[in-house]
């Protein structure tokens, strides 16, 4: 078979395990950007002899979808954009048109705008989202009808089929997407020149300051926290960054607040 | 007295992973309710009519957070087989469900959503922004342990102590758990936020002699980190949208690099 049919199948195969993950089964998080997108770099990664390349664009990738969407949350009527099919596509799409660039920084331009692209692929999956529910609303119009009529079977039948729309719609997405896009992508890349293409690895860079904006929106809730997190801030600054040292921090905090809290009561 | 097995019980939790396969506008998570204890009704109503009755029942209106869901499916079997004995009327298991469900909703959400979500992203974000390899899998099992422990010990608890089941799940002090979150969570950002947000300056390289350049690069880093950060959660907070913020930082970035300020 054709080596993109392939990889494009997979990837189709791995959005839509992924997409049921989002909101309609399991719900383990392997939808989560930060394991969707290393898992596709992975098996993606493995069809083309490059497993470890492919894992570490994930992480990149990954991390930087789990913080500008952290705050997104499939609560009730509210369906936030598809998260986890924006991580298959962009590592897919960055992948496959990043193979035919020799250069690190081309590399590196190639992987920032299938991530845009993958952004707004994400808005349009909600949108898809949104009429699998509603195609689910006559299904559940049809259960209840023959419910009615005691045909109870019925329930099983509905419930199943919701679920299998939800993975032919993430099929069919990421296989039209990975399939039709990665040439359009190469060629948007090739169209830009060097010397202004460098800026993207600069955005790449501080893309993650808007996640740590809505977080720091999340979790500070008045000013005392507010003086606490930027003392921490700048005693960060000075200190070496070791991942231990952060979350030893964090623990050392939580035992102290929660002490006090036991104290206090 | 009892008449579903252990097995039948952890039958339901299993199937509860599927609670929103077919959510839809109408009853939202309805049908996946209904699917899940489907096979407990059957047992529990021998008669066609009665079975009917139980399945039009749980056809109407769910919503809860899908880690308690099964928590309110115990405690709904178990007033199930009170009511194949007579010994309750069809309008307490729907009021019981109702409040229940809403109770679920609440804690759950807080919990999960709100609270554990998000710590366990920032530790996960920890790993991966210093290139562990590990790190999905590090997310997958943080994340799912009270996950399954609610799933599985839900439906048992549900069960055996029915409508009881809200004061057992007072003991669990679930504000002080979210708060303490809260707190971690607070702390491994403002490690994150001076380490891992990458703003270069040539400016550094030029005026700066070489054995302080590494020092000059941390403080200029953390600073503009810090900077970023609060324009961020300004913006954030007077409701601008997040790709909205995220397409202006873009366009000041490309500017900025444009004219040498950012490398």
């Amino acid at each position: 078979m054709d080596e993109h049919l392939s990889s494009s199948l997979l990837i189709a195969l791995i959005g839509g395990i992924v997409d049921l993950d989002s909101t309609a089964t399991w719900q383990f998080m392997i939808s989560q950007p930060i394991v969707a997108a290393p898992l596709t770099g992975l098996f993606l990664g493995n069809i083309f002899g490059e497993a470890a390349a492919g894992l570490k664009l994930g992480l990149m990738v990954g991390t930087i979808l789990q913080l500008l969407w952290i705050e997104q949350l499939p609560l009730g009527m509210n369906v936030p954009p598809d998260a986890a099919l924006a991580s298959v596509l962009s590592v897919a799409l960055g992948f496959i048109a990043g193979r035919s660039y020799e250069t690190y920084a081309e590399r590196e331009v190639c992987y920032t705008v299938a991530l845009l692209f993958s952004v707004a692929m994400g808005l349009l999956g909600r949108s898809l989202d949104m009429f699998v529910r509603r195609v689910n609303t006559n299904l559940d119009a049809w259960v209840c009808q023959r419910v009615e009529d005691n045909q109870l079977w019925s329930v099983a039948v509905g419930h199943t089929l919701g679920g299998f729309l939800t993975f032919s719609k993430a099929f069919i997405f990421c296989f039209l997407v990975v399939w039709l896009g990665v040439e359009p992508l190469k060629y948007f890349t090739q169209t830009l020149s060097l010397k202004h293409s460098s800026g993207f690895i600069v955005v790449q860079g501080l893309l993650p300051a808007i996640g740590f904006s809505v977080l720091a929106s999340m979790v500070l809730k008045n000013r005392q926290e507010v003086r606490v997190f930027i003392i921490a801030i700048v005693i960060f600054t000075f200190l070496p960054a070791k991942i231990w040292l952060g979350i030893g921090a964090a623990l050392l905090y939580m035992w102290r607040k929660s002490a006090e809290g036991g104290s206090g009561a | 007295m009892r008449n579903l097995s252990r097995l039948m019980l952890a039958r339901i939790a299993f199937r509860s992973f599927f609670l929103q396969s077919s959510w839809n506008y109408r009853g939202m998570m309805s049908m996946g309710f209904l699917y899940a204890i489907s096979p407990a009704l059957d047992q529990i109503h021998q008669s066609t009519h009665a079975r009917e009755g139980a399945y039009l029942r749980h056809l109407e209106y769910f919503n809860t957070n899908p880690y308690f869901s099964s928590i309110v499916m115990g405690v709904t079997l178990a007033l199930e087989e009170r009511l194949s004995r007579g010994e309750i009327g069809e309008d307490i298991i729907h009021d019981t469900k109702e409040g229940l469900m809403t109770a679920c909703a609440a804690v759950g959400d807080g919990l999960f959503w709100d609270s554990w979500r998000p710590f366990i992203a920032v530790a996960a974000l920890t790993f991966a922004f210093g290139n562990y390899l590990m790190t999905p899998l590090i997310f997958l099992a943080l994340y799912n342990l009270p996950h399954l422990y609610f799933r599985f010990a839900g439906v048992y608890w549900g069960y055996r102590e029915g409508t009881h089941v809200i004061r057992s799940l007072r003991g669990f002090r679930f504000p002080q758990i979210r708060q303490n979150l809260r707190y971690g969570t607070m702390i491994m950002l403002a490690y994150l936020i001076p380490n891992h947000v990458n703003l270069h300056t040539p400016y550094l390289l030029t005026n700066l002699p070489l054995e302080y350049f590494y020092f000059g690069e941390k403080v200029v880093q953390g600073i503009g980190a810090l900077f970023l950060v609060t324009l961020g959660t300004i913006a954030y907070r007077a409701r601008i949208d997040v790709l909205m913020i995220s397409f202006l930082l873009m366009v000041c970035a490309l500017v900025f690099f444009h004219w040498g300020i950012l490398i």
